[in-house]
């Protein structure tokens, strides 16, 4: 099924090609990196994770978001999503590929990655995301290329690849759960140690894995013959709506929590990014921009009316992207080092150099995901066209 | 205590003699910060980087300072933090690849041939007593590269030169109390060198041990006991 993404447009292969020059500088600078050590990134012994942790932790959501589709579709038969719910296990494959990657750019001894799997350390959380991670993307793989080559012999899946397929549910919930304790088990680090941080990554997965999804089958039926179905986009769309309003909600109860209270160091870090600590501002903006954007998109997304509206629910869909990609990708990792344990503020911004291996890395991952949507319209479409005949 | 003349070093090398002629098991070293005696120099600090040969942004031993009070009653508080070898520490049991770990005698180490350097041990700190090394050198882009940037340091009993891109670069490094020094017999290049004599070392399983002593005598307290880490090291206020 593969040769069906050598065979494309011109446009296509613009897209393709753009996609390899962005990995290639990013690839460029990550070997700068290696020679030069993690001190080309803007990282230091305050801010500990940067940028690239971040990312991690923002794609295990969007990876985590299949099964959003696969769940009504496999468990509540919801036929509606039969058509979408390859797109939603080859993005989950996209993410997880990024997400592995990020973790191997962001070792001081990537040559030494291997100690993982050769002294297996149950203790610790990082090994438990090691195995879920690398399963969930075992999972998604094996079904969805099962699944569609079946669709594509015009027959029905294979009976032996359904355990598989209801396995990938709870594993899904798993992959952020685990994700999510990576930070809600550190003493010290006030910011992240509540048990609400994986209900709130969860929510906030299944907000911006399903809109990333309504914006690729928009594409996807502007560019190719696909149809995903109205009905199909408008059932993502209220899906986003509440988990984003979830997301939201679970927001706010943290901001009660730190500032009814008043305990410093559960203030702090709020604090820091609402209005700056002693005049570090960096991430001010960022936090405004999330607000004003996870808000706009819910108006927009609540309201039926504009929610109808294709060409606004694009918007929408981009706003609750990008503002849970300021929450995630940038606040949450950056946000739980300042002020560092010993109460004294030390920003970070990323280097140029980090900024560039982080786009190479996200550019990976969409050609990964352009490669697969276009085997799998391209089955699609076949099927369409036969069909038709 | 305090009332009579005693050589304070002189009593802790007794102590730490005492010490090594017990076995590991029963050692349990610990750290007093006197901070009513404490100048604020930062000889300790000066005192670790060379003995450990330690690069820019990697720091075992800072003096924190801080003012207390409101005019005209106010004065400045040193507090001189060490690693403080958690007798339950939150940073060993994240570690994905076993490479770092408390040792017997409570001190926690890492083991620079293990570590991938993912730094996850330094976000689990809640004392931010772990400091990554970036590789990087005071006099890299200088005229002249210092050679004594790659002299050996003697960390954990074995002998390390930071040179291209072997380890300790790229490792998560911490304070260790400097074991190679006190197997030898010798105290920790800190509490040597202390010029108010505010740092004291020694075994607090040995009750007759000066580190002991003063602990128990003036009602030592520890950083953010509430966190249940159980810090090897002591403050006197």
């Amino acid at each position: 099924m593969i040769e069906k993404a050598l065979v494309g447009s011109r446009r296509y292969w613009g897209w393709v090609a753009l996609l390899l020059v962005l990995m290639g500088i990013g690839f460029l600078f990550y070997l700068r990196q290696l020679s030069y050590g993690l001190g080309i990134t803007g990282m230091s012994r305050d801010v500990s994770w940067g940028l690239y942790i971040a990312q991690f932790t923002f794609l295990v959501g969007v990876a985590a978001s299949a099964v959003m589709l696969v769940l009504p579709y496999y468990l509540h038969n919801y036929k509606v999503f039969g058509r979408i719910t390859i797109l939603g296990e080859f993005l989950a494959v996209a993410s997880v590929l990024m997400c592995l990657t990020f973790i191997i750019v962001d070792l001081g001894r990537p040559d030494r990655a291997f100690n993982v799997l050769l002294y297996p350390s149950p203790n610790s959380i990082l090994f438990w995301d090691m195995i879920v991670l690398n399963g969930y993307l075992f999972l998604n793989i094996l079904v969805g290329w099962t699944v569609l080559g079946a669709e594509r012999k015009g027959v029905k899946p294979p009976k032996w690849v359904k355990p598989f397929i209801y396995i990938s549910i709870p594993w899904a919930i798993s992959i952020h759960t685990v994700t999510a304790f990576i930070y809600a088990g550190l003493p010290g680090r006030s910011f992240w140690l509540t048990a609400i941080m994986a209900p709130r990554f969860l929510s906030s997965a299944f907000a911006s894995g399903p809109a990333l999804l309504i914006l690729a089958c928009f594409i996807l039926r502007k560019f190719t013959r696909f149809d995903p179905g109205r009905e199909a986009i408008q059932t993502l769309a209220k899906i986003v709506t509440y988990a984003m309003a979830i997301s939201i909600f679970f927001v706010l109860m943290e901001l009660f929590t730190a500032f009814y209270s008043k305990v410093p160091e559960h203030v702090y870090h709020f604090k820091y990014l609402f209005v700056g600590l002693d005049g570090h501002t960096t991430l001010v903006p960022w936090w405004w921009a999330f607000m004003v954007l996870s808000v706009l998109s819910l108006i927009l997304l609540f309201n039926p009316k504009t929610r109808n509206n294709d060409a606004i629910l694009g918007v929408a869909c981009a706003a609750v992207f990008i503002s849970l990609w300021i929450e995630k990708g940038l606040g949450l990792v950056v946000t739980g080092f300042i002020p560092n344990p010993l109460d004294r503020v030390f920003e970070y911004s990323p280097t140029w150099p980090e900024v560039l291996i982080t786009l190479g890395v996200w550019s990976m991952g969409f050609l990964v995901m352009t490669i697969l949507y276009k085997v799998a319209v391209s089955v699609k479409e076949e099927g369409a066209g036969e069909a038709a005949h | 205590m305090g009332h009579s003349v005693v050589n304070y070093t002189l009593t802790m090398l007794s102590d730490l003699h005492r010490a090594l002629k017990k076995p590991v098991r029963e050692r349990h070293w610990v750290m007093v910060v006197d901070q009513r005696k404490c100048i604020g120099c930062n000889s300790c600090t000066v005192a670790c980087r060379a003995e450990n040969v330690v690069p820019p942004g990697v720091v075992y031993i800072i003096v924190m300072e801080e003012e207390v009070g409101t005019y005209p009653n106010v004065r400045r508080r040193f507090t001189t933090r060490p690693c403080m070898q958690c007798q339950n520490p939150p940073c060993t049991k994240v570690c994905p690849v076993h490479a770092t770990w408390k040792r017997a005698d409570g001190v926690t180490i890492v083991d620079y041939k293990q570590c991938i350097g993912c730094r996850y041990c330094m976000a689990a700190c809640p004392y931010g007593a772990r400091t990554f090394d970036f590789g990087d050198f005071y006099t890299k882009d200088t005229p002249e590269f210092q050679p004594y940037e790659s002299t050996h340091s003697y960390e954990i009993g074995n002998k390390w030169a930071r040179k291209g891109q072997r380890s300790p670069i790229h490792n998560v490094r911490k304070c260790h109390f400097c074991l190679h020094r006190v197997h030898k017999g010798m105290l920790p290049a800190c509490v040597a060198t202390c010029l108010g004599r505010a740092l004291y070392f020694g075994d607090l399983n040995d009750p007759k041990s000066l580190v002991s002593r003063m602990a128990v005598h003036y009602k030592g307290y520890r950083l953010k006991e509430d966190l249940g880490t159980e810090p090897s090291v002591y403050y006197l206020s």
